[in-house]
């Protein structure tokens, strides 16, 4: 039976309230799995991960298991990791280079294009006849790569990529571009985090597009000093000489946290034991400003493409992705990015930042994920769930425009919240 | 056909020649070493001489025979 979570109440983006049954409900997260996570563009991986013909990395589009890889050819395939014939994993290590895809169940064998290539017995058992073109891996409908970054659907009507992520797109740019302003550039550096929370995906997805409330929470790691230059606040100078803007595209579920910078904004220095570091952040800011012009006021700071793909825009500069493993499990991966040409020295203390600012072992993810877990469990019993969650903060009012698309909030509201949550209703209220 | 004889596909380098349960004898000439499959070049092919000269994917089980040194470890008796 489909779920209408307006019909039901569940969802009301005009008071300003949500049931906690979505966080928690079985049925619902099943429904997701069918209505959101079979339909959307996910994010897959980076070009980075696999540059070399058979390359291979292990992902996952909601509870799917996916093989994001190269062909002979370079060129870039997402297939279903699953065998036509039973459904095994045909691909069981996290990364690596193959030139096929064997199922270690009965032995069918795909080529890195997915085509399927090996049959044991074809001859003697399937008496030659079994027709091997159609039985090659499932691959998503529709795979994009934009700016390094590898998207696909599994909905072959879904609308283009850049379509559906809309003027989220200027947001977007900001964790993708090199940091001198040149669009693109970036790569993965070291491997992907991979953890397991107890809580719903869309705790952690609703915090990054947009929740500025929560900063009480991480001022335990201001406080021991987790900053760039291993000292002070996690966050940067910049933000003394910038307004804090909330952008929302409720028809499209986006939500992102940025600073647009006063027009005559000074470089403010952030990594000030590292003179090779601090070097190349001013020398960007320079090129960057040259390059963009107006366009470089906007820095980015976090948000969240609908509905589980979440990043961190400044340093240290990472993408997140929530992956649905039940109504209270999340299995979150985080990649951490640098500019492709960025000096040795640079990408290593970022590497170190990224350590200890984010991941599993990171002083704020952990701050962020205590939160999670434990409104997960105290929203789970049969008393809780009857008290919705609050989202009035900016109702009507704090609405800006800074002439920049969406729904502009100043300062710290709701909006990016409930704009996701009404997108998040919509879909689940679709017809299939 | 050695029923008794298994070899282990996974060692076997580009170049090592064996022989096939029909009698045919090939080379591999990738091995991909996921223990079910290696690509091989045809040299003999007395029961389809079509195929020789042709790669294709072999089977681990149609592998009866490592000509030449085996290679080490790689191969045990049932």
């Amino acid at each position: 039976m489909a779920i209408t979570p307006r019909m039901k109440g569940l969802v009301d983006v005009e008071r300003g309230q949500i049931s906690r049954e979505i966080f928690v409900n079985e049925d619902i997260y099943r429904e997701e799995q069918e209505r959101i996570f079979a339909r959307a563009w996910l994010f897959v991986g980076h070009e980075s991960q696999i540059p070399n013909p058979g390359d291979y990395v292990a992902s996952c589009m909601g509870e799917e298991s996916v093989i994001l890889c190269r062909d002979g050819q370079a060129g870039i395939h997402v297939f279903l990791n699953s065998c036509r014939h039973r459904g095994m994993k045909v691909c069981r290590y996290d990364e690596g280079n193959t030139q096929i895809f064997t199922c270690p169940y009965h032995g069918w064998s795909y080529a890195t294009d997915g085509r399927l290539v090996g049959v044991p017995m074809f001859k003697e058992s399937y008496d030659g006849r079994l027709d091997r073109s159609r039985w090659g891996l499932v691959e998503v409908a529709q795979l994009t790569n934009y700016k390094g970054t590898i998207w696909a659907t599994w909905e072959p009507s879904a609308p283009p990529f850049l379509e559906a992520l809309g003027d989220m797109k200027l947001h977007l740019d900001t964790v993708l571009d090199s940091r001198d302003g040149r669009e693109g550039g970036s790569e993965v550096i070291g491997g992907v985090q991979k953890w397991i929370m107890p809580c719903n995906w869309k705790f952690a997805a609703e915090n990054f597009a947009g929740d500025a409330y929560h900063n009480i929470s991480h001022r335990s790691v201001d406080i021991v000093g987790i900053g760039p230059s291993g000292r002070g606040r996690r966050d940067t100078d910049e933000r003394a000489f910038a307004t804090r803007i909330g952008a929302s595209f409720p028809a499209l579920g986006h939500g992102a946290i940025s600073f647009l910078q006063a027009e005559d904004a000074p470089y403010t220095a952030s990594y000030r034991d590292s003179p090779i570091v601090e070097a190349y952040f001013k020398h960007c800011d320079e090129e960057r400003r040259r390059r963009m012009g107006a366009g470089a006021r906007l820095l980015g700071l976090v948000g969240t493409v609908f509905p589980n793909m979440s990043y961190l825009a400044r340093q240290p500069r990472s993408i997140a992705v929530w992956h649905p493993r039940g109504a209270l499990r999340t299995e979150a991966w985080r990649w951490f990015l640098v500019d492709r040409d960025a000096p040795s020295e640079v990408k290593d203390v970022l590497r170190h930042y990224a350590m200890r600012y984010s991941g599993p072992g990171g002083l704020t993810e952990q701050d962020d994920m205590e939160n999670w877990n434990y409104a997960s469990v105290a929203s789970r019993g049969t008393i809780a769930r009857r008290h919705p969650y609050n989202y009035e903060m900016g109702l009507g009012t704090r609405s800006a425009d800074h002439g920049l698309p969406g729904v502009i909030t100043d300062g710290v509201a709701e909006q990016n919240q409930r704009g996701f949550y009404q997108r998040w209703a919509e879909l689940m209220e679709a017809c299939s | 056909m050695l029923l008794s004889r298994i070899v282990n596909v996974r060692v076997l380098a580009p170049g090592t020649q064996v022989t096939l349960a029909d009698g045919s004898r090939a080379e591999i000439v990738s091995n991909p070493a996921d223990g079910i499959w290696v690509f091989a070049r045809y040299l003999t092919s007395p029961a389809d001489t079509s195929r020789e000269g042709t790669e294709e994917l072999i089977f681990a089980p149609d592998i009866v025979e490592v000509l030449g040194d085996e290679p080490r470890g790689g191969i045990r008796h049932a």
